[in-house]
């Protein structure tokens, strides 16, 4: 049972008045024909809510504070994509949201034992390796997607954990060091670099050139976290040589970047709003329609344009909800993923890993958010937990079960512990 | 936009910006819960010297002459990285990591070894005690 009952009885009063509140608003108003609509959207939403309240008592953890902001942003994200161009339950949606939830439960129970996790690392890599090869053989060389009959999968989206749990490290595997030449290496750091630079090359060959930056910052982050123990302070020196490598790998993946991205680049909307900037200037104009307060839930017009609900999801809910509301929504993900902040790890691993699970999720949520305000060129990058799509869903949830894992460890060494060899007493003896 | 609606979006961001201090208030409250377990999984246990004590926070402790180990021990005895102490199954152990000068339990040379109350540690010169941690008032 959890040791705070009386943080859980608040938590859970709080979140459910939150959606309530969200629901009343639809209610008065929201853009809607049939009062069932509204009627049908509040018990799903009130139902997931309760259901996962209980749900989440079976898991026996220290901390519930992520499960609570997850509960929250994945219904705020249900009636979001319900009301777009009208109020109108979105049950695929709502499916995929039960589908992350369960992969957060999943991802939390594989992850808690990081000595376990530690000890299948070379699986990890070989999981890796498998879905590159599916992505090669599968998608072809300007596609992402592997196409069932009714529905499709980005196979590339769930290297992401994995990658994460790759990066992840213990202090322990640091120092385990060989001397090459004059140089002390650790095998599992060039092995990484390796797998990153194969990771970077599929990518450009499947043109999914969005997630890169996503992948770099993962690995900027297990990198910089393998080369500095924290603890203590970082290393000026290799500060300086890390942010040089990064600015000398960004000029030269821009200066040799597709003609379409250079394009992107360069691109003044305003001057071609009706061609390659259309999507950006209807999302500024979209933004500016839904000032503060936004038009109503289903009142807003940008559901004509293309990807409203994925790539441009960020305008859509400025659009309905208005700034206020869709800056605060961002700040229960920030929340969400700062919670390793308030409670950190105790573990070296563990602590990786939660870097590399915010890295993810701070690029991600930047791309898609000053990509619709027009900071950056667009990337079609998705908001973890609010655009639609199964892949990207699942793999959030992962994620986040990830997190939940670093919040409520278990330091048991595995059972089946290989015995690492003695080392010869040569020294003296006191 | 009525008054009415204005109010309605007010409410409903207010009632999220509510929820989302509780959650943070929750967060906190449960700090004490994680450190609590803490407790009990590395038994209450800390590392002393001559007047100095060194708290065992997290599960893997490097111990070292480097500035960025857990445990500084600045003394030309000790190497930069020296030993590591990591916590499994609520036991605490002691594993050499490479040292020049080896690591002592009790004035045996080991490369790894399960860690007692009161147990005496020696790296290079410097000798420092495992112990439970003392409230600060008894001392």
């Amino acid at each position: 049972m959890y040791a705070n009952p009386v943080a859980y009885i608040f938590s859970c009063i709080f979140v459910l008045l939150a959606h309530s509140s969200m629901l009343v608003n639809i209610y008065f108003n929201g853009n809607y024909t049939d009062i069932k609509e509204v009627i049908v959207l509040g018990t799903a939403v009130l139902i997931l809510d309760i259901v996962y309240f209980v749900v989440m008592l079976f898991f026996k953890q220290i901390s519930y504070a992520v499960d609570f902001l997850l509960i929250l942003i994945l219904n705020m994200s249900v009636i979001f994509q319900s009301c777009f161009g009208g109020v109108g339950f979105n049950l695929k949606h709502y499916i995929t949201c039960i589908a992350a939830l369960v992969a957060c439960k999943a991802g939390f129970l594989f992850c808690r034992n990081h000595k376990w996790i530690q000890e299948q690392k070379k699986l990890i890599y070989a999981a890796i390796g498998c879905l590159m090869v599916i992505i090669l053989l599968f998608t072809g060389s300007r596609s992402m997607w592997i196409n069932f009959s009714s529905f499709s999968i980005q196979p590339s989206e769930f290297i992401k954990p994995l990658f994460v749990l790759a990066c992840a490290t213990s202090v322990m595997d640091q120092q385990r060091r060989h001397k090459i030449l004059f140089v002390n290496v650790v095998y599992e750091n060039i092995a990484l670099l390796g797998l990153t630079g194969a990771i970077v090359l599929l990518q450009w060959w499947c043109r999914d050139l969005g997630s890169l930056p996503t992948f770099m910052g993962i690995y900027a982050c297990g990198f910089l976290l393998r080369i500095c123990y924290p603890k203590a302070k970082f290393s000026k020196k290799k500060l300086i040589f890390a942010g040089a490598l990064l600015l000398v790998v960004a000029v030269i993946g821009i200066r040799f970047a597709p003609e379409y991205v250079q394009h992107r680049l360069h691109v003044d909307i305003w001057n071609d709003k009706n061609g390659d900037g259309w999507q950006q200037a209807q999302a500024l104009i979209g933004i500016a329609n839904g000032g503060w307060f936004g038009v109503g839930p289903g009142k807003g017009y940008l559901h004509n344009i293309f990807a409203y609900d994925c790539d441009i999801v960020f305008s859509t809910i400025c659009e309905e909800w208005g700034l206020l509301y869709g800056l605060m929504m961002v700040c229960v993900i920030l929340i969400m993923i700062a919670i390793p902040l308030i409670n950190p790890p105790r573990s070296y691993f563990h602590g990786t890993m939660s870097a590399g699970v915010c890295a993810a999720f701070v690029v991600q949520m930047a791309l898609n958010i000053f990509g619709s305000c027009n900071l950056i060129p667009f990337t079609g990058v998705t908001i973890p937990f609010i655009s639609t799509g199964g892949s990207s869903m699942v793999v959030s949830g992962l994620m986040i079960g990830m997190l939940m894992a670093c919040q409520s460890p278990v330091f048991k060494e595995p059972k089946n512990k290989k015995k690492l060899k003695p080392v010869p007493a040569w020294r003296w003896t006191e | 936009m009525n008054s009415m609606n204005l109010i309605l979006c007010a409410v409903a961001a207010t009632a999220l910006d509510l929820c989302t201090l509780i959650l943070i208030i929750t967060a906190y409250r449960e700090k004490r819960s994680a450190t609590k377990n803490w407790d009990w999984v590395a038994n209450s246990m800390e590392l002393a010297e001559q007047g100095m004590t060194y708290d065992l926070g997290c599960d893997e402790i490097l111990i070292g002459r480097h500035a960025s180990a857990d445990i500084r021990l600045p003394d030309l005895s000790v190497s930069r990285y020296h030993a590591m102490l990591t916590v499994s199954n609520g036991r605490w152990t002691i594993t050499d990591i490479g040292s020049k000068s080896g690591v002592f339990v009790n004035g045996n040379l080991v490369h790894e070894a399960v860690l007692h109350e009161n147990d005496i540690i020696k790296l290079g010169n410097r000798r420092l005690v495992f112990r439970k941690r003392r409230d600060e008032r008894v001392r």
